[in-house]
């Protein structure tokens, strides 16, 4: 297991370097250049030269990613070339909105997806399935930011129910931090709310038909036993691992959410960064993001041979 | 709010072509340049000169205004480093008005007027030396006394800072010295009439020595100027707060207790905020919402014409890229000028901007606003719409019509849909126009190398004719991506920059843009309106023609 798990390691490692040399070359191979864009409309030759000098943009690719590299494995992110703050600092206060926004996410298309979903399985054929299938569709098929913007002219401009763009830290104050957050996670979970609608009435259709449940029923259980605590619990497991494959889409999602609302979450801080061609935090959320993946998915394998012990880690089989 | 720039022809290819040049030049003037129609629209009291009309909004009255509240301002972007020194983008302008005071402001009028100083500098005679008187009693955000020794401090940090953004904007400033604390003498190597305007920008704002001391090159970190207001925090890409500074030397006159700068870059983004009163100003409306939020009875737009200018530059000779020398190219539209007219001929810049921006921008053929210092009737005639003799020229030139011309362009919407309307207009003068959008960053990369026939962008302005022109035709111009030299307006530049004297100025640009229409290296389209749209509920928010709105003095109603 030891030697497994130094070996895993190890692929981590030089996976997260691959990473981090495509993401280097990667945004220097984008065109434009971050002294143009920092410059705007004030630039001259001087200040350009000053600019790129300042940033080490001008030192051979060599000599940057050297520096990028030995400032990172330190923690030192660098600083954004655009505003002079600290990379590392942006990073710390843009990821938990980003957390907190993709949870209450989570949580809004699993009571939506997974009610609608037992609904459809429970009344196949009836109203209530196309009700809840239509919905689906239209949950699928219609783009983010229009919803967006349709929920922002009617539920802020004409109903004023809730702040159109805005964020307060939860610490700061809890009421307000979910009232601003209701809405963007309304939006970020509506595609997600859709498949999982759509998976757990599937993974419902085929339990309701399966042996346990007529046995279930003729024990006598009353109906909502048999749909919740059978039925449901194990259509469950479908889903969840649906919801895991979802959570790319989910980040994705969340870039254009942030933009609409105006929240300072990882999206938008990403986004703007590639606009503005600002390297050091284009590289920072890169890198994080590809060390996240490499982590969890080092964790999901762990894991898998602590849950199934048939699954077997290489070199023990 | 983007900047940019002109062009034409390399020495060699100019003495080539001058004469043509100079006969076609003078039978356009005889027969078809014709003033502009006065753009104020105070003459028009039709439909179009109601919405044309220039509304920069009025002080508060303090009887009418409660004391207190957070204003929250929708802004298009994010301003970028809040350091007066090294800041580049216009948007920190917006933030700065509120925390870090100039020596001079702008009036409503343009004109330049005393803000941390007491009286327009006195000029020497031989135009080599500045003094400015200097208000007393103005204390910095961390209580240290503003004086002469702090502007000296800000100037030289302006002029050696690595990456200074106001190094040029300075001009040729030999020393700066400090005779008492309430005296700058600002002396020079040699005159430099721009520099009073550029003190009325970041150039002349007052940093606070112990801040620039401690902080170094990270200022912006935590900026301490003079100011209504001073700086609180700032969230990345999301939001700037400012707060308001009892030690202010006004502060009577401040209603506001503090300032939320939120940035939201999609402008019916921005309006939906500004409706739903989760913000109370929104800048940089675009002219497709503004008719709507001006039907609002909720809602006031205020509109200031901009200093600056959208147009179509020509690449006549950056083949290199910029800062290398120029080089010919070798297309029609390039060499023969004459090419250039007739695209300029073919193209009804009346209609563009009736039918693209609902009448709310104007046309521009030059440079300089009609609302500057140095307008006149030769820097506002406007070379007339005829597509009939953008042919005849295109024969001419020897060119085979349709001529392709390639163009790139920002890939945004507004400048998308002036792309299209383009496109249709120059089909009648002969012209096929190719669209290319580009990402912004990639479109100043783009012109910077050269790599382009035809580029549409423009400049946001400055108060100083010079700072709107010098850098985009003058020879060696930093932003002179068309490639353009012409020796004779290097020289007509250069008096200008260097008289003292207002009318010769005047003059002079005049025959500047008289030249630039015969050369055409930059074609002039027209002239954004700033549209700022304000809540009923705040007042005393007001916008100048610099664009800034100005919200430093304003408050809630009572």
């Amino acid at each position: 297991m030891r030697r497994y798990l130094l070996g895993r390691l190890w692929q981590s490692a030089v996976t997260l370097l691959l990473a981090t040399i495509v993401v280097f070359l990667g945004v220097r191979a984008l065109p434009g250049d971050p002294a143009l864009a920092l410059a705007g409309e004030d630039r001259d030759p001087e200040s350009l030269r000053a600019i790129r000098e300042q940033y080490g943009l001008d030192d051979s690719l060599l000599v940057q990613f050297w520096q990028f590299v030995s400032h990172a494995v330190r923690g030192d992110l660098g600083t954004s070339i655009r505003t002079g703050e600290s990379v590392t600092g942006m990073l710390r206060g843009a990821l938990p909105v980003t957390l907190e926004l993709s949870m209450l996410a989570i949580a809004v298309a699993g009571l939506v997806g997974v009610g609608a979903g037992v609904i459809a399985a429970v009344y196949r054929g009836r109203p209530a399935e196309w009700a809840a299938n239509a919905l689906a569709l239209l949950g699928l098929s219609v783009p983010n930011f229009w919803l967006g913007l349709m929920a922002i002219l009617y539920l802020s401009v004409a109903m004023g129910l809730f702040p159109a763009s805005g964020f307060v830290p939860f610490f700061e104050d809890p009421i307000a931090n979910l009232h601003h957050l209701v809405l963007p996670a309304l939006i970020l979970g509506t595609g997600l709310a859709a498949v999982i609608m759509r998976q757990t009435r599937s993974s419902m259709l085929d339990a309701l038909s399966a042996d346990y449940i007529r046995t279930a029923e003729a024990k006598g259980l009353p109906s909502s036993a048999v749909i919740g605590r059978h039925a449901l619990r194990n259509s469950l497991i479908v889903v969840v691992t649906i919801v895991g494959l979802q959570l790319g889409a989910l980040i994705s999602g969340a870039v254009v959410t942030e933009r609409i609302f105006a929240l300072p979450g990882f999206g938008k801080l990403t986004v703007d960064a590639v606009f503005q061609r600002d390297y050091p935090v284009i590289q920072a959320v890169v890198l994080v993001t590809a060390t996240a993946y490499i982590v969890i998915n080092l964790l999901v394998d762990l894991l898998y041979s602590v849950i199934d012990p048939r699954i077997r880690v290489r070199g023990e089989a | 709010m983007f900047r940019r720039t002109p062009s034409p022809l390399n020495r060699s290819s100019w003495r080539r072509t001058a004469p043509p040049a100079a006969l076609l030049a003078l039978v356009l003037a005889a027969t078809a340049c014709s003033p502009v129609q006065s753009n104020d629209a105070q003459t028009g009291g039709d439909q179009a000169g109601s919405s044309t009309q220039d509304v920069f909004g009025d002080a508060a009255d303090p009887a009418q205004v409660k004391p207190g509240g957070t204003l929250t301002v929708a802004l298009s972007a994010d301003p970028d480093k809040l350091d007066p020194t090294l800041s580049r983008s216009l948007y920190s302008r917006y933030v700065f008005h509120t925390m870090c005071e100039k020596l001079y402001d702008l009036g409503p009028d343009a004109k330049i007027v005393p803000q941390l100083a007491t009286a327009l500098p006195t000029v020497a005679a031989d135009g080599l030396s500045l003094t400015i008187p200097l208000r007393e009693g103005v204390k910095f955000a961390d209580g240290a006394t503003m004086d002469s020794a702090a502007v000296k401090t800000s100037i030289e940090r302006g002029l050696t800072l690595a990456g200074s953004g106001r190094k040029s904007e300075l001009g040729p400033i030999s020393a700066v010295e400090t005779p008492d604390p309430k005296t700058v003498v600002i002396k020079l190597s040699k005159p430099f009439a721009p520099l009073t305007a550029a003190l009325a920008d970041r150039a002349g704002m007052v940093l606070s020595p112990a801040a620039v001391a401690k902080l170094g090159a990270n200022f912006s970190t935590a900026p301490v100027c003079v100011g209504p207001f001073k700086f609180a925090s700032r969230v990345a890409q999301n939001s700037i707060k400012v707060v308001k500074d009892p030690q202010y030397y006004d502060a009577a006159k401040v209603h506001l207790d503090a300032i939320e700068y939120r940035i939201i870059t999609d402008s019916s983004i921005r309006s939906a905020n500004l409706r739903s009163g989760d913000a109370q100003i929104a800048d940089s409306l675009s002219t497709q919402d503004a008719p709507e939020l001006q039907k609002d009875s909720s809602m006031s737009v205020l509109q200031s014409q901009s200093l600056g200018y959208q147009g179509l530059t020509v690449n006549v000779g950056n083949a290199e890229g910029i800062g290398k020398p120029v080089k010919q190219l070798d297309t029609p539209i390039a060499k023969d000028p004459r090419v250039r007219q007739a695209l300029e001929a073919s193209i009804d810049r009346e209609a563009l901007v009736k039918s693209i921006f609902n009448g709310l921008n104007t046309v521009a053929c030059s440079p300089i606003s009609p609302k500057s210092e140095f307008t006149s009737e030769a820097v506002q005639s406007c070379p007339a719409h005829d597509p009939a003799k953008a042919k005849e020229l295109l024969g001419q030139a020897g060119v085979s019509t349709p001529y392709k011309v390639e163009m790139i362009t920002s890939n945004n919407p507004d400048s998308l849909r002036l792309a299209q309307a383009l496109q249709a207009m120059v089909k009648e003068g002969g012209f096929e126009l190719v669209i290319k959008p580009v990402e912004y960053a990639s479109l100043l990369d783009q012109q910077d190398r050269g790599d382009f026939e035809l580029l549409q962008l423009g400049w946001s302005g400055r108060v100083d004719p010079d700072a709107n022109i010098f850098n985009f035709v003058g020879s060696g111009g930093s932003q002179n991506v068309a490639g353009y030299n012409s020796p004779e307006v290097d020289k007509l530049l250069t008096d200008a920059r260097q008289s003292q004297d207002k009318a010769e100025r005047i003059k002079l640009y005049g025959d500047v843009v008289t030249k630039l229409q015969q050369d055409d290296p930059l074609i002039y389209l027209y002239r954004q309106r700033n549209l700022t749209g304000v809540s009923k509920k705040v007042l005393g928010v007001q916008t100048y023609p610099d664009g800034v709105i100005r919200t430093a003095f304003a408050g809630f109603a009572k």
